[in-house]
């Protein structure tokens, strides 16, 4: 065990689980000022500033937060920062030791650390964020007490720190002589690299919670960097891209605040973002194109972003992970086929997604057709009486007569839509394309199977856009209809002949829009842009017109997870709109051209960086976000379903 | 500056799912037709350049889900149209007989100024499929419910060959103009809002 007064917690019993975890990750960090050891450098260090109730905000709950104790410590010419989580303090029962331990900040020096960013709000807590020479950012440390004032002017005694000319809110720390080179070099090193595998990325702590039974985190840990390692075909490539998407946002958050320091080299920089933010640009031919590298100009016609949005995505999206395999999948499920951690299992999706190999098996749990607690026995048993279940229905519309259909308006109307609408349903893709494919006739078969199962919902154009990628996933007819069944549970209100769902959407991203960026919902109100009808296709068919086939197959997984909300389709609609605000605005959009412009980005957007950009802005808005959303809002379950939930709890307390 | 009525014309398409309003659309504006069109959600629209004696007009042509679930949503689309486009399929007697509902459901969620005399145009559409055998509407029902409600311009075409496509656009586009100026005069106020392409969010950015 390493033994260091500075931290001063040796009677604290998840010290000795996280020592190792912290030592790993001083130590990688360190590798590019040295190769000091850390027991050497921190004893006998002198404590020049301590402060309590310096907290973590690690979900998006305002509630949760990870309060502990911030020190800087000083140890011959070098100050180092820490910060320590208190000791079974956490506020909220979700947040497990682990959880704590991934915050935590150990000895960490200040030669590593770039620059400094407060926030001193009129209203709300003080916060600063650390961000580090390697392009790593720290979440924000909320100072629950004040005090960043006092922070700032005792690390000024000691450490060498400078006020950006920018943004006064911006200190730069050491190395600010050349901080474009640098950066650039310590890229390519391994230690560079190798904090994009430690503890304080969630690349490697999201799967700690796959190893709770054996206790001992700190092999857990180790095992789980190596393990991480093996999996991906090429770790060191994956998580230098990892660093490098940081290294973008830092970059820019970087050129807000230092924009003299980095001038020269601007041009270098604004290729590399735009490569790495991911953004494939609207067609050539489109009439909506500008010059590729013409920016708006956004400081002149449009109002500022009041989140500071990349930095948001800096400090609160993760990185995406690569996707679920099947080795990985083993490990969830007990001998008998049981999810042991369902909770687990969906974070680790909502990161990554799934391979296709294992989409067939998994989707079934993540729309609800499986228990995660059922065994492989009971799963095949419900297979089997569901497949005769499905065979019942069918019958019942197989059984009319061309007779009887004369007299049966309603189902000759439903058939007709129906078969209107799957010879025009994903007819590109090879499983769906040719004339008389039997996957069309599959597809309608279950689309009118289904509008027999739910007389009243019936069929809406939209469905068959739904149902299109769970046929493809699970090539099985039974299985198909009873996900899909699953799925139309949450999504049906939205084809509501009242299109009451639909307008519960599209209200609640009106709210979202209202709370997360003000000045983009004063831009539509005042151009007649708050019915948002502009997003009606992306949320009725939940983007399935905007990506890639494979892409949308990996959203919905992520969507389906409800990690951190079951709204995040809306926050995904935010975030894509903000990151064309300036476009928009820019452009005096008015209503038409808007919905041409949203209508001509389908293709044209990658996935992952906006999904990482719902995160940041789900977690961002937390219960105020949560709030905005009306009761019942699709994928919500029916709020009569809750009620009648709550009565049998009630039942069950009396 | 030229006031934005007289250069935009707005024409929305209406008819029950799958009689063609995509291809329609795209057949006059882009010269093609495509077996892989999908299902529309929610709306989009097409822009084309027409010319009438000396003057360049941009047609704005909307085209909207087919679906009837979806028409509380016309609301948002219909406003200001100039002219709008009927489609049945001559093989489908139910999309012939739901002209009369789309029709009105226009008339109700546009409010056009004018409804007795708001331009428009019927088209039959298909008439290519199976050489005409599985034709099921006759020329002469057709012209007959036009007649009836204001002897409404018709046109049978096929979106898929190109039958007839530009002489009934040329049509709509002609009675979009006429209804357009005919609102200016009637409405001189609209031309004042819709010629202000100055940025108005200037008061808001301070």
């Amino acid at each position: 065990m390493h033994e260091t007064d500075l931290h001063d917690l040796s009677d604290d019993a998840d010290y000795a689980a996280s020592i190792e975890q912290a030592s790993a990750s001083v130590m990688l960090t360190r590798s590019e000022s040295g190769n000091r050891s850390l027991s050497s450098e921190t004893e006998g260090a002198e404590l020049i500033y301590s402060k309590d109730n310096v907290a973590i905000h690690p979900t998006q709950f305002a509630s949760e937060r990870i309060s502990g104790r911030l020190k800087l410590a000083k140890q011959g010419h070098s100050v180092f920062m820490t910060w320590i989580p208190y000791k079974g303090q956490s506020s909220n029962a979700r947040l497990s030791e682990k959880d704590r331990n991934l915050y935590t900040l150990r000895a960490v020096p200040f030669s590593d650390v770039r620059s400094i960013r407060r926030h001193t709000p009129t209203l709300g807590w003080q916060y600063i964020i650390i961000v580090m020479s390697s392009g790593l950012a720290f979440p924000p440390l909320y100072f629950y007490n004040g005090g960043v004032k006092e922070f700032f002017t005792t690390l000024k005694q000691h450490v060498l720190i400078v006020r950006s000319l920018e943004d006064a809110n911006v200190f730069l720390v050491n190395d600010f002589q050349n901080p474009l080179q640098r950066t650039l070099s310590s890229l390519e090193m391994p230690g560079a690299v190798s904090i994009g595998s430690a503890p304080s990325t969630p690349a490697s702590g999201s799967h700690l919670t796959a190893f709770t039974d054996g206790g001992k985190t700190s092999e857990v840990l180790s095992q789980s960097i190596s393990r991480n390692r093996q999996k991906a075909h090429d770790p060191g490539r994956d998580l230098s891209i990892h660093v490098l998407e940081k290294f973008s946002l830092v970059t820019k958050f970087a050129r807000d605040t230092t924009t003299q320091l980095f001038r020269e080299n601007s041009n270098g920089f604004s290729a590399l973002e735009t490569k790495s933010y991911g953004i494939s640009r609207p067609r050539p031919d489109a009439p909506y194109q500008e010059e590729p590298e013409k920016k708006v100009p956004e400081e002149i016609h449009v109002p500022s972003d009041p989140l500071e949005f990349d930095k948001l995505a800096l400090v609160w999206g993760k990185p995406r992970q690569s996707p679920l395999g099947s080795m990985e999948w083993a490990t969830f499920l007990d001998s008998e086929g049981r999810i042991t951690d369902s909770k687990d299992l969906r974070k680790r999706i909502f990161y990554g997604g799934v391979e296709h190999a294992i989409r067939k098996e998994v989707w079934a749990f993540l729309l609800g057709y499986h228990d995660y607690d059922s065994t492989y026995a009971e799963r095949e048993y419900l297979k089997s009486s569901k497949r005769t279940e499905y065979m019942t229905i069918k019958q019942q519309w197989q059984s009319i007569s061309p007779e009887q259909a004369k007299r049966f308006t309603k189902f000759r109307e439903r058939k007709g839509l129906i078969d209107k609408d799957v010879v025009r349903t994903d007819r590109s893709l090879p499983f769906y394309d040719g004339d008389s494919n039997p996957n069309v006739k599959t597809l309608r078969d279950i689309l009118l199977t289904y509008s027999f199962y739910n007389f009243d919902l019936g069929y809406c154009q939209g469905m068959s856009d739904l149902l299109s990628p769970i046929l493809y996933v699970t090539e099985d007819e039974s299985e198909s209809f009873w996900c899909f069944v699953e799925l139309m549970e949450r999504l049906g209100p939205n084809f509501n002949r009242d299109q009451s769902g639909m307008h519960a959407q599209l209200f609640a991203l009106s709210k979202l829009v209202e709370l997360l960026d003000p000045p983009l919902h004063n831009y539509f109100q005042q151009n007649d842009c708050l019915n948002y009808f502009f997003c009606f296709r992306w949320i009725l068919i939940q983007f399935k017109r905007e990506f890639e086939y494979e892409q949308t197959m990996s959203l919905w997984e992520v969507l389906w997870t409800h990690h951190l909300s079951e709204h995040l389709h809306l926050y995904l609609c935010v975030a894509i709109l903000k990151r064309y605000r300036g476009k928009i605005m820019g452009e005096h959009m008015d209503f038409d051209t808007l919905l041409k412009f949203i209508n001509e980005l389908s293709g044209h957007i990658e996935l992952d960086p906006f999904l990482r950009d719902a995160e940041a802005l789900c977690i961002y808005a937390g219960e105020n976000g949560a709030a905005s959303i009306p009761p019942g809002t699709p994928p919500s379950l029916p709020i009569e379903n809750e009620n009648s939930l709550l009565y049998s709890l009630e039942d069950e307390v009396l | 500056m030229p006031s934005r009525r007289r250069t935009l014309l707005k024409v929305i398409i209406l008819g029950d799912s799958g009689v063609g309003k995509t291809s329609l659309m795209n057949q006059y504006v882009n010269k093609k037709f495509s077996n892989q069109y999908k299902a529309t959600i929610g709306a989009d629209f097409l822009t084309k350049e027409v010319q009438f004696e000396d003057r360049l007009f941009t047609l704005q042509i909307w085209d909207t889900a087919g679906q009837e679930r979806f028409q509380s949503l016309g609301v948002a689309f219909y406003r200001g149209a100039d002219c709008c486009v009927l489609v049945y399929d001559v093989n489908s007697m139910k999309s012939f007989d739901n002209l009369n509902n789309w029709r009105e459901e226009f008339l109700i969620q546009a409010s056009p100024s004018d409804p007795e005399n708001f331009p428009f145009v019927v088209l039959g559409n298909k008439i290519d499929v199976d050489g005409g055998n599985s034709r099921v509407v006759s020329e002469k029902k057709a012209r007959a419910w036009c007649a009836s409600k204001g002897n409404i311009p018709y046109f049978e075409t096929s979106a898929k060959e190109g039958i007839n496509v530009e002489e009934a656009f040329q049509v709509i586009a002609k009675d979009a103009l006429k209804s357009g100026e005919e609102e200016e005069i009637y409405l001189p106020d609209t031309i004042d809002v819709g010629s202000s392409s100055q940025p108005r969010s200037s008061g808001c950015e301070c």
